[in-house]
């Protein structure tokens, strides 16, 4: 894991010292992220004001400049002021402005800091504007001047620098592997329990979330633990294990490619058949359906969330879960990227109704579902931090309403942030993995 | 930028209470941060030998440790590490220890 020390106000610094060439940089690169659809949809917006009460950061605050349409009136400012007639001449009439520091500066802190892409807005906007969309444009045309956050271009550094984004070494995570490995051989006392690396002809490359390898490594027990009673033909890899993508919270399409590449050449270099991917919202919307975006060609194997895999070997009896095992009263929360943007939605529902007795959900769920709060790179930004449990009340107060005593979810990022607001809102929950619930249901039968 | 104050000094964190400069550390400020940043009013000889392990490899490696090498440093079971430090290795054991933010989904 890297570690560095970067003053808070180096953002700011690096925004006195814009000069002309960064300046007109910025809006070259928002120029190329923008196709014919979304500058359409820039000219689209009516103000009607019904994004607002979509929004977990308006909702929480009521600060105008939180409303959805505000932070994409930033961005249309500057579209119009230099792609429009009316802009060019009439800037005032059109709503047009040049972008100068000011303007640069409330782009860092609304697109960076009060929002987490969670493209809830889009579902309520009359014009149906992919809101999330073009303020992610607006970050790519910030991260290519150095404008991105310490905290979230650190991650994407890091990720690129060492081929994960805590910078594990490949003898830590090897030597992790190995010890959980032993760990779960002596819990279901058997020997022949694997955690395979680098086994070449696998069907399936299995990618986790190295915040699982480095702090939290119960969820890759877990999973392990379900591939054994399935019997499942797996591998990791020793290289390339690494499900995150922080190029899509940075902008940064060149570095996203980069990331997501990796670990498709990894599964193609393993002859493997599915590149199956750990329960992270963000990962799973990369390397599902970004990254033919980010590369340029289609997939070569088949992207699955290891939800779709867990659902399927309920579904055809490879593995038996004992629902009673889990007693205590269940919610689910929806990652955004999953679920609105990923289109996972029920198979965590059918985990769940086989692996725990009761269960509730929170409302509104499913691709409505709010926001955690953690999202769009938030939990890297320590700048933003207090913004960030301050939005986390909504969510806060839809877990409180469901009276669940374990919310569930199936990803990483969201479970971060959820432990977070778990301790600041004094929340009595225990906060899991669907794959964690599950493998503590798992009916495993003695092997002889 | 927060700071939190130990016997008349004043020391910097960030917005997450995780310390600025990492430096500042002594088993008096892991003390406060224990208090105001993970609840823990005493910290018991198995809080001090997980966050002396990690102060320890930190200064050697600049980095944290993984939670493996934790266990096997301290001898306690992964799942005591979560007993004893409620937030967990990073935001929890870490941030007493004095050590920066790490990146990633922390």
């Amino acid at each position: 894991m890297s570690i560095s020390v970067i003053p808070a106000d180096a953002i700011e610094e690096k925004i006195q010292k814009l000069t002309e060439k960064d300046v007109k940089r910025i809006l070259t690169v928002f120029r190329e992220k923008l196709d014919a659809n979304a500058a359409c949809s820039l000219y689209s917006c009516v103000h009607c004001g019904l994004c607002a009460d979509s929004c977990h950061y308006y909702l929480a605050a009521g600060e105008p400049e939180a409303m959805p349409a505000a932070k994409l009136d930033l961005v249309n400012r500057v579209f119009k002021k230099y792609h429009s007639l009316i802009g060019r001449k009439l800037p005032q009439l059109a709503g047009a402005n040049p972008l100068t520091r000011e303007l640069v500066r409330n782009w860092v802190d609304s697109l960076f800091g009060r929002c987490t892409l969670c493209g809830r807005c889009s579902l309520s906007c009359t014009m149906g504007i992919n809101i999330f969309s073009l303020i992610r444009a607006a970050r790519s045309a910030l991260a290519a001047v150095g404008l991105v956050p310490p905290g979230l271009q650190s991650t994407v550094d890091t990720a690129i620098r060492s081929g994960n984004n805590m910078g594990i070494s490949k003898e830590n995570w090897l030597e992790t592997v190995a010890w959980l490995e032993e760990e779960l051989q002596n819990e279901l006392r058997d020997p022949r329990l694997r955690l395979p690396v680098d086994r070449k002809g696998a069907k399936i490359l299995y990618a986790i979330n190295p915040r699982e390898a480095m702090f939290f490594p119960l969820s890759i027990s877990a999973v392990g633990k379900i591939f054994h009673a399935a019997a499942e033909d797996w591998t990791f890899s020793s290289a390339n294990f690494d499900v995150t993508n922080y190029g899509l919270y940075n902008g940064d399409d060149e570095a996203a490619g980069i990331m997501s590449g990796r670990l498709l050449r990894a599964a193609e270099e393993l002859d493997c058949r599915e590149l199956v991917l750990a329960e992270c919202g963000h990962g799973f919307n990369s390397n599902r359906w970004e990254a033919p975006e980010w590369l340029r060609r289609k997939q070569s194997l088949r992207v699955r969330s290891i939800l779709e895999v867990v659902a399927e070997h309920i579904q055809n009896g490879r593995i038996k879960l004992d629902a009673s095992r889990n007693a205590k009263l269940h919610t689910l929360h929806d990652p955004c990227n999953l679920v609105r943007l990923g289109g996972i939605i029920e198979e965590q529902r059918y985990i769940l109704k086989h692996a725990v007795g009761d269960f509730v959900e929170m409302h509104p769920n499913r691709e409505k579902n709010y926001c955690c709060g953690g999202g769009g790179g938030q939990l890297a930004m320590t700048n933003f931090a207090r913004r960030r449990i301050e939005a986390g009340k909504i969510k806060t107060d839809q877990i409180l309403a469901t009276g669940a005593e374990v919310v569930a979810t199936p990803c990483h990022n969201c479970i971060d942030q959820l432990m977070d607001l778990k301790k600041h809102y004094k929340l009595a929950i225990e906060i899991r993995t669907v794959c964690e619930i599950a493998a503590d249901a798992l009916i495993i039968e003695a092997k002889s | 930028m927060a700071t939190i104050e130990i016997n008349g000094k004043t020391y910097e964190t960030n917005e997450e209470g995780f310390l600025i400069h990492p430096e500042d550390w002594s088993e008096d400020v892991a003390a406060a941060l224990a208090r105001e940043e993970e609840g823990i009013d005493c910290l018991t000889e198995e809080h001090l030998s997980v966050i002396r392990f990690i102060r320890q490899y930190y200064l050697e490696n600049n980095l944290a440790p993984m939670v493996r090498s934790v266990c096997k440093a301290t001898g306690f079971p992964l799942r005591h590490i979560y007993e004893l430090f409620p937030s967990g290795p990073a935001k929890g054991a870490c941030k007493v220890a004095g050590l920066p933010k790490p990146d990633g989904c922390v």
